[in-house]
């Protein structure tokens, strides 16, 4: 038994899909911003696996869109806990579904 | 043999913390979870030749975002909502459809074949940075997508003090304004 | 041999251009304008700087020219172009005249403009002409070329359309504009048709030129001549546009409404004439196209005979003139149809000096008359203003092809091309020798009714009468002086060929070219100089005859020409309103009516359905956005189940 690329891919999967859940399923804002870095998370180790499938020098790609993503996490991170503060200020709630002033 | 052990506990670790996530009532405890669930995959990450990036993620993420995150938690004092549900009605839809996805998108990655490269190392600081601050024409363009990051850091920050800061403007500063 | 770079010659144009732009701009809220001296100054400086760079390369140019290139200009796939300038004998010619008379005018203009509240305006938008004109004269490519070409008629548009508070003014700028895009139409589409035989290198004149001798050294002449004839026929449609011949004339009479400098300068000196540039400049190829050259000289007589017609009918000094330059550009089309743009070229010069010094002066006698344009109402003006009167005489002379003066030697030189160039040449050139007597009866008419006689204007009106400032006269002076020398600069009978010497590296090849393939008769050069002059006193003659003793009617209404007159006058426009402006408004009134109506119902009835959807779709939405994500998520799975039973994945 060796480490196969197809269990990385999996475990990917699985925290992808748990962190799909955390974002839509749970109410509070925190939660839902949570489980968006899940899910980030989870598609890094996925670069990462599918990396290790190529030769080193063709594996480049994998290493380093991971590694923007990540900032892109933080300014994303950044930004959408400005605005959970910013909502907290003007209703004193972070429950999601209080915020459908949106609806068309 | 042993990689499969470390990745086993290691996937372990990292599922249950997701998990908790999910099941956690209070943010911070959530948020705790998480943490543990990031440093384990950067453990996956170094085990599967990709040390830099777990150095990154442990730092970054672990390090300075999910800071951010318990910060604000603490701030904004987040246990005050306890009252509304963990789940709800949409929930019953929604854990069901995510799972349908998932089970679906593994069935065809089982059927993709993959296999290892022999290079055991292949995210090393030296190769990384060779290719991102490659600034030859020829070359991948990343340094140039590097810079354009740096903006938009830097005006995710701006962003974020806009955002966050009081307005002023508003009631609030101006029932201070009328104390003084 | 100096090393002053060539785009310093454009580039003085356009920093006055700029500078005098922003004065013209800064100073239009208040109510008095920028002071006149300085701006007066400003505006005749920098072409004077131009003209004096041009005198100065112009003596040290080697023989084959200089060659620039400034920068890239467009560099995409498949095209490439760069801004590069050519200076060889061809360029040389016009810029010297362009430069040189263009400066000139502009002192002129700060005596006629003065007082006017556009004054800076005016300035600028002359040294933008004068921009766009060298531009087009020393670029070295035809795409450039083209870019001069299209500043010239913008710069033609805004002068004519100077005193814009008139709505005839603008109608005959729009006019000037309009005609103008057909012409241009034909030389993108002669671009466009060039590229298509050669590649995008061969709109550079050099390229084109090699390509031209490779065709004709490998003897593939009669495998591109159809291509290049359909090339040749733009081009030439594009000239006659510029250049108001026939059919697309009309437009030059109408731009008389400009200020008579501008007449002067770009409807009479420069700007008309670079449609004859381009035909010598596109030389090499047009002597290969027999039809195209044949087509040329037909409608350069037919407009040559017409015009001078029209210009016999009319009234308004100006109008004369205008038909007058048409006439005289039909001669130069003649010319350069029988393969002589040499010859061609020389009267563009020449006429450069007799038409801007004949202009010149019509605007001193308009000045000197408040704004009168009317001949019947002049008369006896010798006595007034005589200096006017001697440079009007001279350049009237020149025009008429009197022996000594400028025009004599241009003329009879294309006169004698014509009749030497085939077995056509004879008719031509009894067309020619016809239409040099009747500008000898025009002009003289003009001249007689002007300047000679009794006055017929009003009496208080004759008090004001008085000779024009030393700043008008002083260029009308050297003009006079250009009318009646500069044709010694190639007096073929006295033996005289500086100027065909210094245009033979450019088109004598061509020329050479169309030598080999047609037989020439020999006749002696002097019995076409004496019919010639006898054309010229005949004319002069019948004038004295009509016009000299007989009283002129009174005039009444307007100065336009009336009946049979203005039948022949107004012929083409009559031409473009059937054939063109009608069928177009009809084509117009169609689309308006129909095809928009069509679309319209198209577009409410895609603008229904879209609203009935929207409002469906709607009414699904919830006010929980997580539902709709998880909706989203849903949409998803299902893609991908229909992405793995359609064999999506492998």
């Amino acid at each position: 038994m060796e480490l196969q690329p197809i269990y990385i891919q999996i475990l990917a999967l699985a925290i992808f899909a748990i962190g799909l859940m955390v974002a839509i399923s749970r109410r509070n804002l925190f939660f839902v911003l949570m489980g968006i870095e899940l899910a980030l998370n989870a598609v890094n180790l996925s670069f990462i696996g599918f990396a290790k499938t190529l030769p080193a020098d063709m594996s480049v790609a994998g290493q380093i869109v991971p590694l923007f993503a990540i900032a892109v996490a933080a300014a994303e991170a950044c930004v959408g806990f400005a605005m959970v503060i910013m909502l907290f200020r003007k209703k004193e709630s972070i429950d999601a579904d209080n915020y459908s002033n949106m609806k068309g | 043999m042993l990689a499969l052990i470390y990745f086993i506990v290691l996937a372990v670790i990292a599922l249950g913390a997701a998990a908790c996530v999910l099941l956690s009532r209070h943010p911070l405890y959530g948020a705790l979870s998480l943490i543990v669930s990031m440093v384990s995959l950067a453990g996956i990450y170094g085990l599967i030749g990709s040390p830099f990036l777990g150095v990154v993620q442990i730092m970054v993420y672990a390090g300075a975002i999910m800071m951010l995150v318990t910060f604000v938690i603490m701030v904004l004092n987040g246990a005050r909502d306890s009252k509304t549900p963990m789940f709800d009605k949409v929930s019953l839809f929604v854990i069901p459809a995510v799972l349908v996805l998932a089970g679906l998108v593994g069935f065809a990655l089982v059927r993709a074949p993959l296999a290892f490269d022999a290079t055991t190392l292949r995210g090393s600081v030296a190769l990384t940075s060779r290719s991102l601050f490659d600034v030859a024409l020829t070359g991948p363009g990343y340094f140039m997508l590097f810079e354009v990051l740096g903006l938009l850091l830097l005006s995710a920050m701006v962003a974020a003090v806009l955002l966050a800061k009081k307005r002023l403007g508003s009631v609030v500063s101006e029932n201070t304004e009328d104390k003084h | 041999m100096t090393n002053l770079p060539l785009w310093l010659i454009p580039l003085f144009p356009l920093i006055a251009t700029i500078l005098l732009g922003t004065i013209a701009v800064t100073s239009s809220p208040s109510k008095k304008g920028p002071a006149e001296g300085i701006i007066g100054a400003l505006a005749v400086m920098f072409p004077a700087v131009s003209f004096a760079v041009v005198v100065v390369l112009a003596y040290s140019m080697p023989e084959a020219g200089i060659r620039e290139t400034l920068c890239n200009w467009i560099d995409i796939p498949m095209f490439k172009a760069d801004i590069g300038f050519l200076f060889d004998g061809l360029s040389r010619i016009m810029l010297l005249f362009v430069t040189g008379i263009g400066t000139l005018i502009t002192l002129y203009s700060v005596g006629y403009m003065h007082g006017d509240r556009g004054f800076a305006r005016f300035f600028a938008y002359i040294n933008l002409f004068l921009f766009s004109m060298i531009v087009l004269v020393l670029s070295d490519s035809l795409l450039l070329t083209f870019l001069g070409w299209e500043g010239v008629g913008l710069c033609s548009y805004l002068l004519i359309g100077f005193w814009n508070h008139d709505i005839n003014n603008c109608k005959a700028a729009n006019k000037a504009f309009i005609v103008n895009r057909v012409g241009d139409i034909g030389f993108i589409l002669g671009m466009l048709c060039l590229v298509t035989i050669g590649g995008a290198g061969i709109l550079n004149y050099d390229a084109l030129n090699q390509f031209i001798q490779m065709i004709v050294s490998g003897n593939h002449v009669d495998i591109v001549v159809p291509a290049l004839s359909v090339a040749g026929v733009l081009f030439f449609i594009g000239c006659t546009g510029k250049s108001a011949q026939i059919p697309l004339l009309t437009w030059l009479p109408d731009a008389m409404a400009g200020p008579t400098p501008v007449s002067a300068l770009i409807h009479a000196a420069t700007m008309v004439t670079s449609g004859v540039y381009l035909l010598a400049r596109l030389g090499s190829m047009f002597v290969l196209l027999p039809v195209v050259l044949d087509i040329i000289t037909v409608v350069g007589m037919l407009t040559a005979f017409w015009a001078a017609m029209a210009g016999l009918f009319q009234n308004d000094i100006k109008k004369v003139l205008a038909y007058s330059t048409i006439s005289q550009l039909g001669y130069m089309f003649m010319a350069a149809g029988v393969c002589a743009f040499d010859a061609s070229i020389f009267h563009v010069f020449t006429h450069a000096f007799f038409k801007a010094a004949l202009f010149l002066g019509a605007g001193a006698v308009i000045h000197a008359l408040a704004g009168e344009q009317d001949m019947r109402k002049m008369g006896g003006m010798i006595k007034k203003t005589p200096v006017t009167a001697c440079v009007m005489i001279f350049a009237f002379l020149a025009i008429i092809g009197f022996p000594g003066f400028a025009g004599f030697w241009s003329k009879d030189l294309i006169l004698e091309k014509l009749y030497v160039s085939g077995p056509m040449g004879p008719y031509f050139y009894g067309v020619g020798l016809l239409t040099a007597v009747i500008t000898a009866i025009y002009m003289g008419r003009l001249i007689i009714l002007t300047f000679f006689g009794e006055y017929r204007g009003s009496k208080e009106s004759e008090e004001h009468i008085h000779e024009a400032p030393a700043a008008m006269l002083l260029p009308m002076g050297v003009l006079a002086f250009g009318a009646v020398f500069s044709g010694y600069l190639w007096a073929d009978s006295m033996g005289i060929t500086f100027f065909s010497d210094t245009l033979a590296p450019v088109v004598g090849s061509a020329q050479a070219y169309n030598a080999l393939n047609h037989i020439h008769g020999h006749v002696n050069p002097m019995v076409f100089a004496g019919l010639g002059t006898l054309a010229a006193v005949l004319g002069m003659f019948i004038a004295y005859k009509i016009y000299g003793k007989a009283r002129v009617p009174a005039a009444k209404g307007s100065s336009a020409p009336q009946g049979f007159k203005a039948t022949w006058t107004f012929f083409f426009d009559s031409v473009h309103k059937y054939c063109g402006i009608i069928p177009v408004s009809v084509l117009a009134w169609i689309c308006d009516v129909v095809v928009d109506k069509i679309l319209q119902a198209i577009q409410w009835t895609l603008g229904a359905i879209a609203t009935i959807l929207g409002d469906g779709a709607a009414s699904f939405q919830v006010r929980k956005v997580r539902l709709q994500v998880a909706f989203s998520i849903a949409g998803v799975a299902a893609l991908v189940i229909v992405v793995l039973l359609t064999g999506g994945i492998v």
